[in-house]
């Protein structure tokens, strides 16, 4: 008994050596493999799928390449990602663009420079590559660009001789009249605090003009007193106040919300603009997909802000491990999937939403009018607001905003002890 | 007689009905589970308890069993879960034996040391667990996932053992020496079939315990080759909304095992339980 047990944990250690000394040899003769970790698990839909083509088509052109793929979703990704931190991470990641994530990994040094006079002639939009620097130094490079839009029901507004609202008084009277009609005005994920904490810098965005400074300010001096800032939360406050969102919201999650929006029963659903596939979604009733619009969130009365001046972001992204023992094939692994002809096109042709690259050579005509839409968006846009208030800040301040928006503008505690609970989370 | 038949229509009714009531609770969850995997996504956020499907969706199943990869998963789950039960039971009798019955200085501290293991929470191992793990070379191989889980259970195994030894009479384990037994053959042929209701509960509570981590296997696992079955449902998680019917599916697959370890051992969990609570 003993015996066996001692042959089999020798055969283990064996076995285990024989692996570890394989990987040694295989990369002497030139067979390389790559190791990417993902924060896309689902590989058969969405942006998943788009990774995953690219992926094979990479190693098709490269028969020496082999790509292994570890995919977590969010939360579990970040926890792996502190792991993989401390001890080797794998050679290219999935990573965000925002100081709440970037600014603990690039202090670590886990990630490798990139040149960026390499990327001239990727044509990423133009300071979509800032939230991936670091005095001056580029660390990664933008997979998306994100837009919070509004989308509402073109034919039940239509029917009911509701007309888009044009300021954001407009926006709240057709909330009440909505309300009358006996229907959800706007459906919102407030369960999950970071939708809402995008709603609150769209309006910033539309009280002040520009976001950026407000609250980076705003965060290095801990001080949330700004008008601009208080004003945006009174107005969220009577937002909620005034039935704008459905009932229950601050408990009422992502897929929740966006049904309420795909079965009809909410003619506005507030959300990024990743979302335009709906209008391809074969699960969403046709009556519904194919009335599906988008606006922008409103100007706000003696708002600063313009309607041109939207609120959109460069979130997600991919950068290569500084340890990686294959750097160079991931930088050019990095390369080919930035090659505008495949993360870009893919993702355009996949109603992924927009690339962080210029999507405009790829337009075939065919695209559905929502689509459309949101290219006009973005193109006719005077400004952009930037990374939203929750993720501008260290974790502890992310984790604060996101939940502590909810108690606000549910009346559960007041706009004044709101901005000082995440004013104290900046300490 | 006659006053049990009393008994009956009054009071047994009343039990009747309470215990049903209980059952029904007790179930429903899992009814509501399979009632939703076979409805499809978008009839998911109706207000009703239960959605009666417009059609039965048996492409969930078929989904979960093909893109989810469920029967590797599956095997690596029944062959981890399977070894740790193993070793947990294996190591507690030991354990337990040593510290109970064999007359040595430390036997008692040993014995708190071990049980003191059931304070610690999961978080506060997972990375420093991962470093060591990693300078081993262990990460990505089974024993990342085993050592945690044998670890994890072992203080209750133990806890639930040495109660249950001590209501063994110590006089059985006397004679087995006076007929010439050693201690191995006291340990796994006279004690361990004494123990059959606590190995019982102590199996189903590591079982159900481990069946459905994933915190530490997420961590500690990164190629698929070990992956067990909540990776499965991870397959259709998307970045921002995922696919419920189909992970309802993928769960209702995934609890299946677990209800029926459940049902084969029941009966001898209570007893486990109960027999070690109350002991002497």
């Amino acid at each position: 008994m003993r015996k066996k047990v001692l042959t089999t944990m020798l055969s283990m250690t064996l076995a285990i050596g024989a692996i570890a000394g394989c990987t040694l040899a295989a990369s002497a003769e030139e067979e390389v493999t790559l190791k990417v970790f993902s924060n896309l698990p689902d590989r058969k839909n969405g942006q998943g799928l788009v990774e995953q083509m690219i992926i094979d088509e990479y190693m098709e052109a490269n028969p020496n390449v082999t790509i292994e793929v570890e995919a977590l979703d969010e939360e579990a990704y970040k926890t792996k990602f502190k792991a993989y931190a401390m001890d080797g991470m794998p050679d290219v990641v999935s990573i965000w663009g925002q100081p709440a994530f970037l600014d603990e990994v690039l202090d670590a040094g886990v990630l490798a420079e990139l040149n960026e006079e390499d990327y001239a002639d990727y044509k990423f939009i133009e300071g979509s590559l800032e939230g991936f620097k670091k005095d001056g130094n580029l660390y990664g490079l933008p997979r998306n660009t994100d837009v919070a839009v509004i989308y509402y029901n073109q034919k039940m507004f239509e029917d009911n001789g509701w007309s888009v609202p044009e300021t954001y008084d407009d926006l709240l009277a057709l909330a009440g009249t909505i309300r009358e009609a006996g229907m959800i005005p706007m459906a919102m994920d407030g369960g999950d605090g970071w939708p809402m904490a995008v709603y609150l810098s769209d309006l910033v965005e539309k009280i002040n003009g520009s976001t950026n400074e407000i609250f980076a300010d705003a965060i290095a001096n801990a001080d949330f007193t700004a008008d601009a800032l208080k004003e945006a939360c009174e107005l969220m406050v009577e937002s909620a106040e005034a039935g704008l969102f459905q009932d229950g919201y601050d408990s009422q999650d992502y897929g929740t919300a966006m049904n309420l929006f795909t079965n009809g029963q909410a003619a506005m659903f507030y959300m990024g603009s990743w979302e335009a596939s709906m209008a391809l979604n074969e699960d969403i009733p046709e009556e519904i997909r194919t009335n599906i619009r988008v606006f922008t969130m409103p100007v706000v009365e003696n708002g600063a802000g313009s309607a041109n001046d939207i609120a959109a972001w460069n979130g997600g992204g991919y950068a290569v491990s500084a340890s990686s023992e294959v750097k160079e094939e991931a930088i050019k692994f990095l390369n080919y999937m930035y090659q505008p002809d495949k993360l870009s096109k893919y993702g355009w042709e996949n109603g992924v939403g927009m690339s962080a690259q210029d999507q405009s050579e790829y337009m075939t005509g065919d695209e559905t009018e929502l689509q459309k839409q949101i290219v006009e968006i973005v193109n006719n846009a005077t400004s952009v607001s930037g990374t939203p208030i929750n993720d501008c800040g260290p974790s502890a301040f992310k984790a604060s905003i996101e939940s502590a928006i909810q108690s606000m503008t549910n009346g559960t505690s007041t706009v004044d002890e709101f901005l000082s609970v995440i004013a104290e989370a900046c300490k | 007689m006659k006053s049990g038949k009393k008994k009956f229509t009054v009071g047994r009714a009343f039990l009747w009905a309470a215990l049903i009531l209980t059952a029904v609770i007790q179930i429903f969850p899992l009814i509501w589970l399979l009632d939703f995997s076979l409805a499809s996504s978008t009839e998911m956020f109706t207000s009703g308890l239960l959605i009666i499907p417009e059609k039965i969706q048996w492409g969930n199943y078929q989904k979960a069993f093909v893109d989810g990869h469920f029967l590797r998963y599956l095997k690596n789950s029944v062959l981890i879960n399977g070894l740790a039960v193993l070793f947990v039971i294996l190591i507690s009798i030991m354990a337990a034996y040593a510290c109970r019955r064999m007359k040595w200085k430390l036997s008692g501290l040993v014995k708190t040391i071990l049980l003191l293991g059931m304070m610690i929470p999961i978080h506060a191992t997972l990375l420093p667990n991962y470093k060591i793990y990693s300078m081993l070379k262990l990460t990505d191989t089974i024993w990342a996932l085993l050592i945690p889980y044998v670890a994890f259970s072992l203080p209750q195994a133990m806890f639930l053992m040495t109660s249950f030894l001590d209501s063994i009479p110590m006089e059985l384990e006397e004679a087995a020496v006076m007929d010439g037994c050693g201690i191995y053959r006291i340990v796994f042929q006279i004690v361990t079939p004494l123990l059959k209701p606590s190995i019982a509960t102590v199996s189903i509570m590591t079982f159900l315990n481990n069946w459905n981590e994933f915190m530490m296997a997420s961590t500690y696992l990164s190629s698929p080759t070990w992956k067990t079955l909540p990776f499965s449902v991870l397959e259709f998680t998307g970045q921002y909304s995922s696919n419920y019917a189909v992970q309802f599916a993928v769960m209702a697959l995934t609890a299946a095992p677990a209800v029926i370890v459940y049902i084969l051992l029941n009966k001898h969990i209570t007893k486990g339980v109960a027999m070690g609570a109350v002991k002497g």
